[in-house]
């Protein structure tokens, strides 16, 4: 697929060229790739925020430009985004998650119980009545997370959800990332600039300039310290450090992402 | 520039059932040419003092002052201290509004009344600093960037009035890892050396907010760890950035190669724990291994 942005007058930028990818039911997939990369851009094709120029986007076999089917494809896709802020809507916590099932029309006893189970699965339950401004960034975060559950979704897409969060919230988000993806088989696709965070997916996809250039486990792609400093990316800090202890002559097993793994190497 | 904290109070909202006290009776003096960075997680006080540095706010009690003047005064003289404080907030791209690039970024200068050829000067100059190509994107429309491509256009419209202290809030979140590097090279370079026109005998303080220790060790010289509204630690960024408890008891995490020497330390190793860069981690490493503690015990 591709997919063109119109600028003024006759020029345009085209932001994703030839992309071709298919992401299986429960894969935790991270997309990393510098700044205008085509990001983005691509994750908002996944549940047709946006649509593309040329070339298809198959969701569950549904087809993201075809507006009958646009409403189910959305349903199976949910989006997190980086700002917890811009994401709220409700006065109230639950209000807030039940906003998505609302706009799907359920009957009100299902919207109960989407949100309860939401929120269990978030571990806000006991926040449920408070109002979304008052909370921690990593919490509101763990709101918006709620919210997209709510809505039963088959995967959902993490834009960056952790770059405005402090270390105890960044910890909170990636946990539970990890956790629903693990125990809810939810298919995940992370959006981030943290290549540590990258680290803890089984799949990285690598962008350049509106391509997908590098495809494959982090083991592998953070063993390319060159071709990804030319891709303006860099090295998660451990791996780093093991590259630099290659380059002073010591011998060590690769695929080594974080100081856990190297320091047991080590001793 | 010198700055003083002395006993600063800040209390949201006061008075009401959502009374908030963000800063308890804060003191603390930043010298010219300083490069400090401020920690603590979430809600302990960092923006709210950021601000005050930048005249934005009124103290609830006691005072900041800017070469020896408050800098919350609705003064001409309060004024022009404020403006060689440059603030550029955590949410940057919030606060575009032009409709071009170049438009954003001038609009600083234009306001301090310079001249048009001096303006665009200063327009390439900034944008260039934060990486971004001013024959490319002087006309482009701010809403066509990327999300990291806003963050810089944000931050070039700081950097555009050329302040004396340069305060950045979070300033590489969003930007990808190379766009880090070269943002804190200029910025150092730019310290070290700033533009000879505006360089004043004073010279330029970096006052960095962030929750990344493992950049923020390449940048700031000093760091002041705030907890709950008062400062829990202030002190050499090798000293402060090493302290494993410290940290993790303001919520933070040390950087990772402060990390790993911590874990070779436990299981043994003679090598020391304050290395706060890869390369340092690694020189130390290479060293202890070259050198078993066994033959060094013996």
């Amino acid at each position: 697929m591709e997919h063109v942005y119109p600028l003024e007058g006759d020029e345009q930028i085209a932001a994703l060229q030839g992309v071709d990818l298919t992401v299986e039911r429960g894969e935790f997939v991270a997309l990393v790739g510098s700044n205008g990369s085509g990001k983005s851009t691509l994750a908002r094709h996944f549940n047709g925020l946006l649509l593309p120029t040329a070339g298809r986007v198959w969701v569950d076999g549904l087809l993201t430009s075809d507006p009958r089917q646009l409403w189910q494809v959305r349903q199976r896709v949910g989006m997190v985004f980086q700002n917890p802020e811009n994401q709220l809507v409700a006065s109230t916590v639950e209000e807030d998650v039940a906003f998505g099932p609302e706009n799907h029309t359920l009957p009100p006893d299902e919207i109960r119980r989407r949100v309860d189970e939401a929120l269990s699965v978030v571990g806000l339950e006991d926040y449920r009545t408070h109002p979304p401004q008052m909370l921690s960034g990593g919490q509101k975060q763990l709101v918006a997370i709620a919210g997209a559950l709510a809505t039963r979704p088959a995967c959902i897409v993490f834009d960056e959800p952790t770059s405005m969060l402090d270390p105890p919230g960044r910890r909170q988000i990636l946990e539970i990332i990890r956790r629903l993806n693990a125990e809810e088989s939810l298919t995940v696709v992370l959006i981030t600039q943290a290549m540590d965070e990258a680290a803890a997916a089984r799949r990285v996809l690598v962008m350049d300039a509106g391509r997908i250039v590098m495809d494959g486990p982090p083991e592998e792609i953070f063993e390319q310290r060159e071709r990804l400093k030319a891709l303006r990316l860099s090295l998660p800090p451990a791996a780093e450090i093991a590259q630099q202890l290659r380059d002073r002559g010591l011998t060590l097993p690769l695929g080594l992402l974080t100081v856990e793994a190297l320091a047991g190497a080590l001793c | 520039m010198l700055i003083q904290v002395e006993k600063l109070v800040h209390t949201y909202a006061p008075g009401t059932p959502l009374e908030r006290t963000a800063l308890h009776e804060v003191s603390l003096e930043i010298g010219p040419r300083e490069r400090v960075g401020i920690l603590g997680p979430t809600g302990s006080g960092k923006s709210t003092l950021v601000q005050h540095l930048a005249g934005l706010l009124t103290p609830t009690a006691g005072r900041v002052w800017l070469d020896g003047i408050a800098a919350h005064e609705r003064t001409a003289r309060a004024r022009a201290q404020r403006r060689r404080v440059g603030l550029a907030f955590q949410y940057p791209e919030a606060q575009i509004f032009e409709q071009t690039v170049f438009r954003e970024v001038a609009f600083g200068p234009r306001n301090l009344g310079l001249e048009k050829t001096e303006v665009a000067t200063r327009v390439r100059w900034a944008l260039e600093m934060v990486g971004l190509d001013p024959a490319t994107m002087e006309a482009r429309v701010p809403f066509t960037l990327s999300g990291g491509e806003m963050r810089r256009v944000a931050l070039a419209s700081i950097l555009s009035l050329q302040p004396e202290v340069l305060i950045l809030d979070e300033p590489m979140a969003g930007l990808d890892p190379q766009g880090r590097r070269e943002l804190l090279a200029r910025i150092q370079a730019w310290q070290a050396c700033p533009e000879p026109s505006r360089r004043k005998e004073t010279g330029l303080t970096l006052i960095v907010v962030s929750h990344n220790l493992d950049e923020l060790a390449r940048v700031v010289e000093r760091v002041v760890v705030l907890e709950r509204g008062k400062i829990a630690a202030d002190g050499p960024a090798r000293q402060v950035l090493s302290d494993g408890p410290l940290l993790r008891a303001a919520g933070l995490d040390a950087p990772q190669p402060v990390a790993l020497m911590q874990m070779l330390r436990e299981a043994g190793w003679p090598v020391r724990t304050d290395r706060l860069l890869p390369e340092e981690a690694a020189d130390e490493i290479a060293q202890a291994r070259r050198f078993p503690y066994e033959e060094i015990l013996s």
